[in-house]
């Protein structure tokens, strides 16, 4: 028969449970929050992208869908940040877009958070921060820093064996990364659904060019590289060599034929638009990383990754600089303008013309806060 | 403080308390994450040491549920019956039963690429067979503790692949040759090497006398309904896609421990359950201490400062390195082990054929499911044959997982 | 199948929960109360 203190004990334990539970919580809900964003005056409309296919709305993975332009009839541009919500850089530069850019021909649509749902949380035993400020002239911006895959809160319980809608065999856990699960399923699990979404969206808005912003670890090959699809393989040659003459080095890749589900892949092989993702390097999710710091996500500075680069183990420089954000920022914006003046170049009939996009030189020069809004409501 | 300190710092602490005040290795983890964390000037980071065990929440779930399916099949009679078949069609066959005794244990392995189900399920299967055969509790156990490993390597799945895979872009295609390669000597040799002197050709007599009751008479093919469904599925949701569904292995388990309700003898599922959750709480627990544990090496830069020091050595001794730091790590999971330090290994040989080098480390990091504290393979193998100390388990898998990365090194 | 696991979840945390009023050592009441945290968190769906 068990004594009253023991049950005492047991009762004081599942208190104890209870109350961790209920500290660690907050933190947990706090990912939920969306930071606000603020568009610039040249937004034609906001759109969410549930009204592309209505099967993603009231579920976490529907998000905002801002759309530039459209008065004047060219080219049509889909430009997506927050893939992976582990690459600051691209989310950013799809968020400095949408807060700075006017469009006078042609359209622009920016989808700044692409897998809303990995936003709300952080991946298991990466220790990274929660997210990080930018200072703008007004104050400092915070930004979310999340996970490269959906929330398993959102979509769980992971197959075992995954096999994605291109056919490919994958490990369960890549069910939940979006950049593996084009053209999507109407019907599929969640993270396919927003795939899904974003091939309607290129059909509904005959999307002509399709940029995917992404970041990858130094110590990954396909970094600081536009990955093309065969569709874009003129556009994606021809803005090289422009890119290389402003002082920006890409590598060129394109997209492998057996490696399905991929943006740059199924985005060019079933809308038959032109599909490049851009890759910058980013030492915050590399497996070398040293302590999760702001300085690692904003400065891009780390000693593991310097040493790593003198044995050679890098496929980027790597110095006691680092690489900030800023500059990382400053590659997107550079490749994403030069892409659209050689899309004008190739494609005379379909001209975009946008104006008071923020310039690479002057973000690397003043950093990326001096092109955001300040905190607060305009 | 440095990396380094913090990190010698949290094995100290855990040393400390698991060894000295002999809190069980579970806590002793949590708590050396905590001091941790402390040092490394985070504070009571207590959402990150939440965050750190959810690392580990899926294969928590398959060993709580597979260890309620085990449970089920010892209590309702399905385990005996499948002995006593096995006992009466292998037991003037040394080789014959080895072989098929090492396939049997391989099997759940290489079609869910987990070596924890293996164990506790075809393993669960094989251990009586084998000890009334004459193989003693460790060998048994070593031998059933190899044999889910090399399935969780071998062809279909190999998830340790397709792990790495993920992290260079690399499409799970091309692998069944290279990896049959490595695993078929390997079983074949294993088995034959821990087995084939102890295991006695018994004579009919004897056999009999060791026969545990079968309860097919009784109640007829319906015993054999839960393996047959729980095996089906498993097979099913990597071979048949999209024909069987894909419900997971938890919920496998959990349903073939329903059918074992009513397909045996009598059972009370619920102490059932009471009796799996028991023996499995202190590898719960310790994965649990894991996950934190890992979380706060990440944060603190600990983590990234052993992947760098093992990256930066000399070409002769990085496979030194990889031979010993993938299993070592390992000991934290071999998943995590593929991930972690897998990745950056193939890049680091990216000159060498990207297939073979990924099949190679993927036995390496395999290998990392023997490694104590986790050692989940040998740990259940060493529950299946009811060993209490699954070191002497492990000390019979060091010559075979010895070997293994020595075949690497050939590859 | 996200309500299946859902229930699995409920059904091993009510185990859990007997279990440790069952227990008599301390320190695995201990390692029950950490694994519950797990649980009880993706139960009420919060991680």
């Amino acid at each position: 028969m068990k004594g009253l203190k023991d049950r005492l004990i047991s009762g004081l334990l599942l208190l104890l449970s209870l109350a961790l539970c209920f500290f660690s919580t907050q933190k947990f809900r706090e990912q939920h929050k969306k930071e606000t964003l603020f568009p610039s005056g040249g937004l034609a409309s906001r759109e969410m992208l549930s009204s592309y296919f209505p099967g993603l709305i009231d579920t976490p993975g529907d998000t905002e869908v801002y759309i530039y332009g459209g008065q004047n009839p060219g080219g049509n541009i889909l430009i997506l940040g927050g893939a992976h919500p582990n690459e600051p850089a691209g989310y950013v530069t799809a968020v400095l877009l949408i807060e700075n850019i006017q469009v006078s021909q042609g359209k622009i649509i920016v989808i700044p958070r692409a897998n809303n749902s990995g936003f709300t949380h952080s991946e298991p035993q990466e220790g990274n921060l929660r997210g990080y400020s930018l200072e703008t002239p007004g104050g400092k911006r915070f930004f979310r820093f999340g996970s490269r895959l959906t929330n398993p809160i959102h979509q769980w319980p992971d197959p075992t064996l995954y096999i994605n809608p291109s056919g490919q065999k994958l490990s369960g856990q890549e069910s939940r990364n979006l950049n593996r699960c084009y053209p999507g399923k109407p019907k599929g699990y969640l993270t396919e659904k927003i795939a899904f979404a974003i091939m309607e969206i290129i059909k509904k808005e005959k999307i002509d060019l399709a940029i995917d912003l992404h970041e990858a670890a130094p110590e990954y090959p396909v970094v600081n590289a536009i990955v093309f699809h065969e569709n874009s393989a003129e556009l994606a040659s021809y803005s090289l060599m422009e890119l290389q003459q402003i002082g920006f080095e890409f590598r060129l890749e394109l997209s492998p034929n057996n490696l399905r589900g991929l943006s740059h892949r199924e985005w060019g092989d079933h809308a038959q638009v032109m599909a490049i993702l851009l890759e910058t390097a980013n030492p915050s999710q590399g497996r070398l990383k040293g302590k999760s710091s702001l300085s690692l996500i904003i400065e891009g500075k780390d000693r593991n990754y310097s040493k790593a680069a003198k044995f050679g183990l890098l496929f980027v420089p790597f110095d006691g600089e680092g690489i900030p954000i800023k500059l990382r920022v400053a590659r997107h914006l550079a490749a994403i303008k030069i892409l659209l003046s050689s899309f004008n170049e190739l494609n005379p009939e379909k001209r975009i013309e946008v104006n008071h996009m923020p310039s690479s030189s002057q973000v690397k020069l003043k950093g990326i806060g001096q092109f955001l809004c300040p905190p607060y409501r305009k | 403080m440095s990396e380094a300190a913090i990190f010698l710092f949290m094995i100290a602490t855990f040393a400390l308390l698991a060894m000295v005040l002999k809190l069980p290795i579970g806590v002793s983890l949590v708590f050396s994450a905590l001091a941790g964390s402390l040092l490394g000037g985070e504070g009571v980071a207590l959402h990150h040491l939440v965050e750190g065990s959810f690392g580990y929440f899926d294969t928590i779930l398959i060993i709580v549920t597979a260890m309620i399916f085990m449970k089920v099949l010892q209590e309702s009679g399905i385990l005996d019956t499948v002995t006593a078949i096995l006992l009466k069609s292998f037991y003037r066959r040394k080789v014959a039963l080895l072989l098929t005794v090492m396939a049997l244990v391989m099997f759940p392995g290489m079609i869910t690429g987990s070596s924890t189900t293996a164990v506790l399920s075809t393993g669960a299967l094989v251990a009586p067979v084998l000890m009334k055969m004459g193989l003693s509790r460790v060998k048994t156990g070593a031998l059933i503790a190899m044999g889910a490993i090399l399935g969780m390597i071998a062809p279909p799945v190999n998830i340790l692949v397709m792990i790495m895979g993920g992290g260079v872009d690399m499409p799970y295609v091309g692998f069944t040759l290279p990896l049959l390669i490595i695993v078929i000597p390997l079983a074949v040799s294993t088995s034959l090497w821990l087995g084939y002197k102890n295991i006695k050709i018994i004579e009919y007599k004897q056999m009999k006398e060791v026969l545990p009751e079968s309860f097919f008479k009784k109640y007829g093919f319906r015993l054999y309904l839960p393996l047959i469904i729980v095996i089906g599925l498993l097979l099913g949701q990597s071979l048949m896609p999209g024909i069987i569904p894909d419900i997971g292995i938890p919920a496998i388990f959990l349903l073939g421990s329903f059918l074992g309700i009513f397909c045996g003898k009598p059972l009370n599922i619920l102490k059932t359950t009471q009796k799996a959750i028991e023996e499995s709480m202190p590898i719960l627990c310790i994965l649990v201490g894991v996950g934190m544990f890992i979380q706060i090496m990440t944060l603190t830069g600990a983590r990234g400062w052993i992947v760098t020091s093992f990256l930066s050595f000399p070409p002769l001794l990085l496979y030194l390195g990889i031979a010993t730091s993938m299993p070592l790590f390992g000991a934290v999971s071999s998943f995590g082990s593929a991930s972690i330090l897998g990745v950056p290994f193939i890049l680091a040989l990216i000159d060498k054929n990207a297939i073979l080098t990924s099949s190679a480390l993927s036995a390496v990091a395999g290998l990392g499911d023997l490694m104590p504290p986790t050692a989940l393979a040998g740990i259940f193998a060493a529950q299946v044959v009811g060993e209490a100390n699954y070191f002497k388990v492990l000390r019979f898998c060091l010559m075979p997982a010895l070997f293994a990365p020595l075949l690497d090194k050939l590859i | 199948m996200f309500i299946v696991y859902h229930l699995i979840i409920f059904y091993l945390v009510s185990h859990f929960i007997w279990y440790l009023f069952r227990e008599n050592e301390f320190w695995k009441r201990v390692s029950v109360a950490l694994v519950l945290i797990m649980f009880l968190l993706r139960l009420f769906l919060i991680k």
